[in-house]
């Protein structure tokens, strides 16, 4: 039993890790332009930027979208999942941030298709759709309860963006601990309600960030994909 | 009126407005009209020939608590319908009760749409619920505009309490191509990868868009602080954040007119009541 459940935590760190081939350390999400128009520019400037995706986005999308998605592999429910990730999809606010959910997802389809997750071969498609399909079937079959699985997910993503941040802005290593420490509360109380969100209360869009990255489309040198 | 203008409704005003365009010999005809309490169109007028231009008046006295309007519209295969407003629409102080505006709008096959009505004004204390949702056949060509603007700017007048929901959600046969929607609160305003304290947001989506049409629209606003213009498929997206709605007028009816021909394939013919 214990056995089981410390192979879930380590499947879990597996899952959030940086060594993970699906490429998130070459997205920043908008922090690129963000940076060089100005809305970043600091240790601050970075944390309310995370703070606000963390109460909007995270919460209102992410978080929601992989609940409903773990639940649809629970009950082998292809169409549901691929329901949710065109959802998801929908609610991407660029080409730029459409182009990276759809390398993600197919990065991590092919991945679990390796590893021979159950599922992953048959739903190769729909999972290519997007990261979180694929997040979604994994922790679900490798017995990670859905509460640590979304912050797992949390987690990474914070992490990927911070890290972002800190290369351009840039920052200290330290400053970037601090950052992520700073974060911590917040996104765990935008997990736990995005666990509980109802449907009609799902969406979010971040007017400042669609428009940071569609301006990272032809921004002119560039070091992130997005 | 002022900003103290509020009107307690137990019961507000329950406004639909359904219109139908379809194409009859040389011109699109407005085939269908119905209409329950102050929603209400003006004649439809044909300034550039076979397009059918229709201004939409929504209730003289703006919307309050309690409110709710319907606006369907639909247009059939072969029609071309441009539908705009004479002026701002204005959502007042709320009791408590939230005013909502369903806008659905239908585009089949072949049939081109243009919606593009002023914008609308929230006073502070507004409660309201706005949601756009657009349909679209294969082959449906639309350009529509949505601005929202949070308190009086010009006036230095800010949205210090209320409450706002705007979503639009664009699908084409069934499949979703675009769910946005900004839920603020006089918190979020200064939410920094939201509004960033900026009082105007605003969206135009065209389709079917091409890169070139990116391109041009890339071009006019290039100098332009806070826009942002980008390509989902054949959904183009062109976003303002700001202070002022009447730049982001200018700037959208500027890339309205600059993509107009290849989306709708017609010159640009900018309705006379915008230059008022």
């Amino acid at each position: 039993m214990s056995g089981q459940a410390d192979t879930a935590l380590l499947r879990l760190l597996q899952l959030c890790s940086g060594t993970l081939p699906i490429g998130g350390f070459t997205y920043s999400q908008g922090i690129e332009w963000a940076v060089e128009c100005g809305w970043i520019k600091d240790q601050a400037t970075l944390t309310e930027w995370l703070t606000d995706l963390v109460d909007t986005s995270l919460a209102q999308v992410e978080i929601p979208v992989l609940a409903r998605q773990y639940r649809a592999c629970e009950q082998a429910d292809v169409d549901a999942l691929g329901y949710w990730s065109d959802w998801l999809m929908a609610s991407r606010e660029s080409r730029e941030l459409r182009d990276e959910e759809g390398n993600r997802g197919r990065a991590l389809a092919s991945l679990l298709v390796d590893l021979e997750l159950p599922k992953a071969a048959e739903w190769r498609d729909t999972l290519s759709g997007c990261q979180s399909a694929g997040f979604a079937l994994a922790a679900q079959r490798w017995a990670i309860p859905l509460p640590q699985a979304a912050q797992g997910l949390a987690w990474t993503w914070l992490e990927n963006l911070t890290l972002a941040g800190v290369k351009l802005i840039p920052l200290g290593q330290t400053a970037g601990q601090r950052v992520l420490h700073a974060l911590s509360d917040t996104a765990s109380l935008a997990v736990q309600r995005g666990l509980v969100i109802r449907d009609e209360d799902m969406g979010a869009s971040c007017p400042a960030l669609a428009i940071a990255s569609s301006r990272h489309e032809t921004q002119y040198t560039r070091l992130f994909r997005s | 009126m002022d900003n103290t203008a509020s009107i307690t409704a137990d019961t507000g005003w329950q406004a639909e407005l359904e219109l139908g365009f379809a194409p009859r010999p040389g011109r699109t005809a407005l085939v269908h009209r119905r209409q329950r309490g102050p929603l209400a169109v003006q004649r439809p007028f044909y300034p550039e020939g076979e397009a059918c231009h229709l201004y939409l008046l929504h209730p003289p006295g703006g919307v309050v608590g309690g409110d709710t309007l319907n606006i369907q519209a639909e247009a059939a295969s072969g029609s071309h319908a441009l539908v705009t407003t004479p002026g701002a629409t204005k959502f007042y102080l709320s009791a408590g009760d939230m005013a909502y505006q369903t806008q659905s709008l239908r585009i089949q096959d072949n049939a081109s749409l243009e919606w593009l009505p002023q914008e609308n004004i929230f006073f502070p204390g507004a409660i309201s619920q706005l949601k756009t949702r657009i349909e679209l056949a294969e082959g449906a060509r639309f350009i529509g505009w949505e601005t929202q603007c949070l308190g009086r700017p010009v006036i230095g007048e800010s949205f210090d309490s209320g409450l706002a929901d705007f979503q639009l959600q664009i699908a084409r046969d069934g499949q979703p191509l675009l769910l946005d929607r900004l839920t603020l609160t006089p918190e979020r305003l200064n939410g920094a990868a939201g509004l960033r304290g900026l009082p105007v947001s605003a969206t135009l989506v065209a389709t079917p868009a091409s890169q070139a049409d990116l391109e041009q629209v890339r071009e006019l606003i290039a100098d332009a602080p806070s826009t942002g213009a980008t390509l989902l498929g054949d959904l183009l997206v062109l976003r303002y954040l700001g202070d002022s709605t009447e730049q982001c007028r200018k700037l959208f009816i500027q890339a309205w007119a600059a993509i107009r021909p290849s989306i709708i394939d017609r010159a640009p013919c900018p309705p006379r009541i915008w230059s008022t």
